[in-house]
């Protein structure tokens, strides 16, 4: 953090920690609820993984480290990705048009509280793990790149020095 | 059954991203899965001109409002080349080493992307498989990672993003003036509107598949990024990706705005005669083979914009005969830069025959049949072009030939015996089609009966 510019102040960082868990749970909510209101799986992704951006933002990028979910995040990206495309080929292999859903319309789901389990929500899990982890790696690879740009600045000084002129040829 | 070949090529597309491509077992794993999607592929295509197209309406949803995924003989004609060449470009790497460990798994999903925009009914699932092409074009571009890839990727990426948006407003503008997207809707709408507004949608559309196919005012990105990019990209980018662009001016054109086609094709006639004479000029003027090749590219679009303008059932026949052989051209010369043997130069001066039409090559036919919608047409301004194109083609090719293998020198050591043999098995391909010709002019005939048939496909239940 040392040759970091801070930029935040202690509000911003209190901010950032107590706005952290209310985000995921407005994610998961937006990606539940989308059945009966306005929200999906995408939107959820996208929110989450503004939450860690705004972590990374505040704190740097030792952040990404510290919670194993978000590590494996951009892992899970494939995960999600065959979630998804296992909801969409299954019933294809039923006899059935791709992403046919189960239990049909009309039939009673299984429900847990007032959540009811449909392989249309199965997709959108799988489209949140695609879009959350895709968040979270593009803000690590820019967090990454931003820091050896900040730790390489003292190394390479001026534009137009032999290290640049190498590279151009 | 229709979903098979996506299926597969999905699901593997997915797996590969995980492992690691420059593995040789997992390379050898992507190949086995390119190959049975394409053999999943020729078995759809075998039930679907014995049975008629297929459909399938996402979801179980009414046909309008679900998303279509539907088959014809055209999408399997465009999928089966695609995969053709995506398959030889992936042995190939394989045999020569693969660099990258998302090579594999890049080509698998530009797979998803040409298999899934062949077989769509609908126009907006046609523009998300087109960007899923695209976007494993763009990495596949900056393959090898050199500051030369990164270069060729970079004006790749810019031009096409570029098509890309044009493509998407018209879409949306389609959405606006019919209120449709499922391709059979608005092929029953677009008769009922007026016909300026279509004719500028039209032109958008023009556009942006010419720009994917490097047709001549739209062609200065595509000498660049061909001879920058690797041989196997370069290949997959000629033979595979370009297919989109004759595949889509087919569907948009033929199939879905053909009133605006007939009036545009004095347009069509002009650009292409540029295009021809242009490419032609260019590739004499070149000496590194990368480029000649990139510039006959572009003289071969023009071949089948004129084609297309003439239109008809010998017009479209010639249009699918032409960018079928082409394909496979682009795919075995662009293989063949950058080796050295024997069977390499055996193997080019097929594929320099076949671009040149001198039979028995397979260009032969291409060229034939377009001789043949000219003369249907009495157009014999366009007989001389063809004849005048085919003679510099034959020129530019054998100059190629004559610095590439004739002259040997010193400092050359012949390439690894794997890589020329799968160039040589293409040749060998190409040779087959135009000594037995019959199947491929069977399928595509009836390719176009059903273009020429049915107003649309996904019509049928």
């Amino acid at each position: 953090m040392s040759d970091r510019t801070v930029t935040t102040t202690v509000l911003t960082q209190v901010a950032a920690r107590i706005l952290l868990i209310p985000i995921f749970v407005v994610a998961i909510g937006i990606m539940i609820k989308g059945y009966v209101d306005i929200g999906d799986g995408f939107s959820a992704g996208v929110i989450a993984s503004l939450g860690v951006a705004l972590q990374v933002m505040v704190f740097g990028p030792e952040e990404l480290t510290r919670l194993p979910v978000i590590q494996r995040a951009p892992k899970g990206t494939f995960l999600g990705l065959l979630i998804a495309l296992l909801t969409a080929f299954v019933p294809a292999v039923r006899g059935q048009p791709l992403m046919t859903h189960w239990p049909p319309a009309g039939e009673a789901a299984i429900h847990f509280g007032t959540v009811e389990f449909i392989t249309a929500v199965a997709f959108d899990v799988g489209v949140f793990l695609v879009v959350f982890g895709f968040g979270v790696g593009v803000t690590a690879t820019l967090a990454r790149a931003q820091e050896r740009k900040s730790s390489m600045a003292g190394l390479f000084s001026r534009p137009g020095d032999a290290g640049e002129a190498g590279e151009r040829s | 059954m229709i979903v098979l070949p996506l299926g597969i090529l999905w699901f593997g597309a997915v797996l590969l991203a995980i492992l690691d491509g420059t593995r040789t077992k997992n390379a050898l794993l992507a190949i086995g899965l390119l190959a049975s999607a394409l053999l999943a592929t020729i078995w759809l295509g075998f039930d679907i001109v014995a049975n008629g197209p297929r459909s399938m309406v996402i979801g179980g949803w009414e046909q309008g409002v679900g998303i279509t995924l539907s088959v014809d003989t055209l999408g399997i004609i465009f999928a089966t080349l695609s995969l053709t060449v995506l398959l030889a470009a992936l042995v190939f790497e394989t045999a020569n080493r693969v660099r990258a460990r998302v090579f594999p798994a890049l080509v698998l999903f530009m797979g998803v992307g040409l298999t899934g925009l062949f077989f769509t009914g609908d126009v907006f699932n046609f523009y998300v498989f087109f960007e899923i092409a695209m976007i494993s074009a763009y990495v596949l571009a900056s393959y090898g990672e050199t500051p030369r890839q990164f270069r060729a990727a970079f004006l790749f990426i810019v031009v096409n993003l570029l098509g890309s948006m044009l493509f998407l407003i018209s879409i949306a503008a389609i959405y606006h003036i019919t209120g449709r997207l499922d391709m059979a809707g608005i092929a029953a709408q677009i008769p009922l509107v007026a016909e300026s507004p279509v004719l500028l949608i039209a032109t958008l559309i023009f556009v942006a598949f010419s720009t994917k196919l490097g047709l001549f005012p739209f062609h200065f990105w595509l000498a660049p990024v061909y001879t920058g990019t690797r041989p196997s990209v370069a290949a997959i980018l000629s033979g595979a990706l370009a297919n989109i662009g004759s595949y889509g001016l087919l569907r948009f054109g033929a199939d879905l705005l053909p009133r605006e086609l007939a009036d545009g094709a004095p347009v069509l006639i002009v650009l292409g005669t540029v295009s021809i004479i242009y490419g032609a000029v260019q590739s004499v003027s070149r000496h590194s083979p990368s480029e000649v090749l990139a510039y006959s590219a572009i003289g071969q679009v023009g071949y089948i914009m004129i084609a297309l303008a003439i239109g008809g059932e010998v017009g479209f026949f010639a249009v699918i005969l032409y960018a079928v052989i082409n394909g496979l051209n682009k795919g075995l010369l662009f293989l063949t830069v950058g080796l050295r043997g024997w069977l390499v130069g055996a193997s080019f001066v097929v594929g320099a025959f076949s671009v040149a039409g001198v039979p028995p090559a397979a260009g032969f036919l291409g060229k034939i049949s377009i001789f043949w919608a000219a003369i249907e047409d009495d157009a014999w301004s366009i007989v001389f072009l063809v004849f005048l194109g085919s003679a510099l083609s034959f020129l530019y090719m054998f100059q190629l030939y004559q610095r590439r293998f004739w002259i040997a020198r010193e400092d050359e050591v012949e390439s690894s015996r794997l890589p020329q043999v799968i160039v040589t098995a293409l040749a060998i391909g190409l040779l087959i089609v135009g000594l037995w010709p019959e199947p491929l002019l069977d399928i595509t005939d009836h390719a176009v009966s059903g273009l020429l048939d049915s107003p649309a496909v996904g019509v049928s239940p």
